[in-house]
């Protein structure tokens, strides 16, 4: 890799770090990180994706790049290798690389200034620089703030996930980082029946900018089969969502669809209870 | 709402939400909490007639500053408060709400 400039198309001479993260596991940080790098990539952008959960990387197996790791983050902030060394191309595109985190550490085998340093020697050559986060708010998470331009905070619609959210953009507006909500998983017909939150609910109750609604769609599940981003399948309402996010992420205006409640004959027809 | 109380699960979600972000954002306990709600219903009486079921408090987290927004229905202005010359009548089931806000 040279060291100049990041490549054509980009208009900053210096890339974008953003780290993906929750408080609460298993809402989707993983796949949200491979998904919206993968659709970043896919509109000409440099990027490197960033597994910072040390001890229990996962970002590889989702973009399907486990046999080909040979160095890794903590590698790369001790010095161990060149950051060129560490870094693996994804199959599928030219544009979109993995960082793995190493499996054998402990979260706190680097600091912040280490991870710092790491992004230090990839700003230049990327447009964006996603960063998986760790569950949690310990120093897991404070490593994968580190050094972040922004924060993408990826919850569900439910209460555990929406409460931890909310201690996560607390916790990153004291550093200065300001926070843009993905909700992950939402069924629009059980918002319709009532028995899920809506888009509108969970921004009222957590009041920041909302950066994107992604469904429940199984083809996120065969996608993890096959070890490759939701973002190429074009059938999937996922893949087509984080197309749309990435495009959010550029700076497009694009509006976010929602469903809070439906018709007013809908509505009515279900208070009086001969809805459907 | 159009008919009364709703079932809908969402809304028991909502709410039991809105109690554990509050105690999360301020933390104070639920003790804390309903002292604090009570002293705070004492001190606009004092000055006030209020309507005590929609009296209700929020907290907003903006940039950096978690705000506190305090909105008591007001009935009517007490007689001879704050050294006042007389009451605004103001209708007994017309309520204007009106909102505190402050910094926390």
């Amino acid at each position: 890799m040279n060291s100049k400039n990041i490549g054509t198309g980009g208009k900053k001479d210096v890339g974008e770090a953003i780290v993906v993260t929750s408080g609460k596991g298993g809402v989707g940080k993983t796949t949200t990180t491979a998904s919206l790098g993968a659709a970043l990539a896919l509109r000409g952008q440099r990027v490197l994706v960033i597994d910072a959960d040390i001890g229990l990387r996962n970002l590889d197996v989702i973009l399907g790049l486990e046999n080909r790791i040979v160095f890794n983050i903590v590698d790369v902030a001790k010095k161990i290798c060149k950051p060129s060394q560490a870094i693996i191309k994804s199959k599928k595109s030219n544009n979109l690389y993995l960082l793995p985190a190493s499996q054998t550490d402990d979260k706190d085998v680097i600091d912040e200034a280490e991870v710092r340093f790491v992004l230090e020697q990839f700003k230049r050559e990327f447009h964006y620089i996603l960063i998986d986060s760790p569950a949690g708010i310990e120093q897991g998470f404070r490593n994968a703030c580190a050094g972040a331009d922004s924060a993408i905070v990826v919850t569900t619609p439910e209460v555990s996930a929406i409460r931890d959210a909310d201690r996560v953009v607390g916790l990153l507006s004291s550093k200065g980082i300001e926070a843009r909500l993905i909700i992950n998983r939402i069924d629009f017909e059980m918002v319709r029946r009532g028995d899920m939150l809506s888009v509108k609910d969970v921004q009222d109750i957590l009041g920041i900018e909302i950066l994107g609604v992604i469904e429940r769609d199984e083809q996120i599940i065969v996608a993890a089969n096959c070890g490759e981003p939701v973002t190429y399948n074009p059938k999937s309402k996922a893949g087509q969502a984080f197309t749309r996010i990435a495009g959010r992420v550029c700076g497009e205006q694009i509006a976010i669809p929602s469903f809070d409640g439906g018709s007013i004959w809908n509505r009515i027809t279900k208070r009086l209870g001969v809805g459907q | 709402m159009l008919f009364g109380e709703s079932n809908e699960s969402k809304d028991l979600a909502k709410s039991r939400l809105h109690f554990v972000l509050v105690q999360d954002r301020t933390g104070l306990t639920n003790e804390e909490m309903s002292g604090f709600r009570e002293e705070m219903v004492k001190v606009i009486e004092k000055y006030f007639v209020i309507d005590k079921e929609g009296f209700d408090i929020k907290y907003h987290r903006l940039a950096d500053t978690t705000t506190l927004l305090i909105n008591s229905p007001v009935i009517v202005r007490r007689a001879g408060s704050m050294g006042s010359s007389s009451a605004r009548s103001t209708a007994a089931n017309e309520i204007d709400p009106s909102a505190v806000a402050s910094n926390i």
